[in-house]
């Protein structure tokens, strides 16, 4: 490993020299399904936002809202009707090596190890090895609660701790970007308190990452975000963009603030407000 | 604890006994009957004429097995290679598997006389029939295999900046594990049938040869000898490919 590349790992945030400090820019995207024939939908109207460079976003709405849409784009895994994306300063084309995505499911292989599956982008894509990776991988594992369950396979395991490995696997290879994807959607509500308490500490232990966490749970992204965009029933279109004021770290008795419920009322207003 | 240990034996014993009674009662019908041994020798006739001419049984039952194995092994790497290939191309997809189907749907044995006049009468005919009739199980379970792969699992390559060819080694291919095996299985016994087939057309070794020629000898224990052989091998060949996927399973885990 070049004393180059080491620098730029050690210091992954500090952004080039060329990268702007909105480090995902959306600028009048929309998606439209099905284009010129007779079932047309739009299910993302024509969005514009940015993401700062550090910042934890949950993006709001209700269900086929096109709020997925939105991420899967943004992830390199859709494309855009209209409009363009840039991360890192560099317009998006294809899926890049330094996003780390969680989805609504796991998507674990059932047939690897908890511990191979965190390994998995390692094997599956050429990216820089970063020293120590089995240690990193291991240490990710034991720090999400699941000590001793290194070399389970996914069939073993609850769907809380299969989620806990989807963490892992997704902050192993240190992306600057992490997309969420509703991932605790599909939880119950107990483990999912638990899971989001665990992306949190995750989330201020390891510093220097941009976050999009799709959610269709208020107190979820107000829990978890910086910063909160709403996005109206399809086609969706950002109608709400609020600072969530709460220092870190957070626990979550801050669920039970008149601040926080002031919040999730407000946030809830506007949902409800486009709903007819 | 009794109990316990009588189900366990259950479906070994209930066969086994059910089995040796049809014996029994074959024996005795042609005892009681005094059956011509031409028409329908008894069960211990048969046993006699395995024990008499095991050598000869022996000696044709190592071409069989060679080109069972041998036409079952190219039709693997044919079938998964295959569908492999056309996992990879969405046009080479599109031309080609409506055509394979077409020509599975025909039987398959009809087209041995026509593979002895294209390679001749030699193991190689054997060969070519075996292979191409378990081919299509194989190269139809591949396929199917390789499209059910998880869709999110393909995306979650893809969000890793995998290549296809990566995501295919590594996901499609054991993801279409328990597809291919459930081929491999249909495959076996065909390619046995196959050899068989291939046999009684034309040659001159091989218990299809042996079953064949016995009949003209109006050695109707020798067939019935042969068939029992045929039966060891059938059972032997199905219980390597079923040992083959427990220990695949077994890898694979969860």
């Amino acid at each position: 490993m070049s004393t180059t590349a080491a620098a730029i790992r050690a210091t992954p945030l500090a952004p080039a020299a060329s990268a702007p400090a909105d480090y995902v820019a959306v600028d009048r995207v929309r998606k439209v399904y099905g284009a010129g024939t007779r079932q047309q939908v739009e299910a993302v109207a024509t969005s514009t936002f940015t993401i700062k460079a550090g910042e934890f976003v949950a993006l709001l709405g209700p269900s086929g809202c096109g709020k997925s849409t939105l991420l899967m784009m943004i992830a390199g895994l859709d494309t855009p009707s209209g409009g363009s994306i840039a991360v890192a300063g560099r317009p998006l084309a294809a899926p890049r090596a330094q996003t780390g995505i969680m989805f609504q499911d796991p998507t674990l292989l059932p047939w690897k190890t908890a511990l191979d599956n965190v390994l998995f982008p390692f094997q599956v894509a050429s990216r820089p090895a970063i020293d120590g990776t089995r240690v990193r991988a291991m240490a990710l594992l034991d720090r999400v609660g699941l000590e001793g369950f290194h070399h389970h396979k996914p069939g073993q395991l609850s769907g809380g701790m299969r989620q806990r490995v989807a963490i892992c696997r997704a902050l192993v290879y240190e992306p600057d970007l992490l997309l969420m994807d509703e991932p605790f959607s599909a939880l119950d509500a107990i483990t999912r308190d638990e899971m989001n308490l665990v992306l949190m500490k995750m989330w201020e232990e390891e510093q220097n990452r941009t976050a999009l966490f799709v959610t269709h749970s208020i107190r979820e992204a107000v829990y978890l975000a910086d910063r909160v965009l709403v996005m109206s029933r399809r086609p969706g279109r950002i109608i709400e963009d609020i600072q969530i004021p709460f220092a870190r770290p957070r626990g979550l008795e801050i669920g039970e603030t008149v601040e926080f419920n002031r919040i999730c009322g407000h946030l809830r207003s506007k949902i409800d407000h486009r709903a007819h | 604890m009794l109990a316990v240990a009588v189900d366990r034996l259950r479906p070994i014993v209930l066969p086994t006994a059910f089995g040796a009674g049809l014996l029994l009662l074959w024996q005795a019908t042609v005892v009681v009957f005094d059956y011509p041994k031409v028409i329908l020798p008894a069960p211990s006739d048969i046993a006699l004429a395995l024990h008499a001419d095991l050598p000869v049984i022996w000696q044709q039952a190592i071409p069989t097995v060679r080109d069972t194995l041998a036409g079952f092994a190219l039709a693997t790497v044919l079938g998964v290679g295959l569908a492999s290939l056309l996992s990879f191309s969405r046009l080479l997809r599109d031309a080609l598997y409506p055509l394979i189907v077409v020509i599975q749907l025909v039987p398959k044995i009809a087209w041995t006389p026509l593979f002895i006049v294209w390679v001749g009468i030699g193991w190689q005919s054997r060969l070519t029939v075996a292979t191409f009739i378990a081919f299509f199980p194989i190269f139809i379970a591949m396929m199917a295999g390789l499209e059910a792969t998880d869709r999110s699992l393909v995306r979650l390559c893809r969000g890793l900046t995998a290549t296809p060819g990566r995501t295919f080694w590594l996901v499609r291919l054991p993801a279409s594990m328990p597809y291919l095996f459930s081929g491999l299985k249909i495959a076996i016994t065909l390619a046995v049938i196959g050899v068989i087939v291939a046999e009684f057309i034309s040659s001159s070794e091989g218990l299809g040869f042996l079953i064949l020629k016995s009949a003209a000898l109006l050695r109707t224990d020798l067939i019935l000898a042969a068939i029992a052989v045929l039966c060891v091998i059938g059972l032997a060949s199905y219980g390597l490919v079923h040992a083959g996927e427990l220990a695949v399973r077994r890898w694979q885990g969860g």
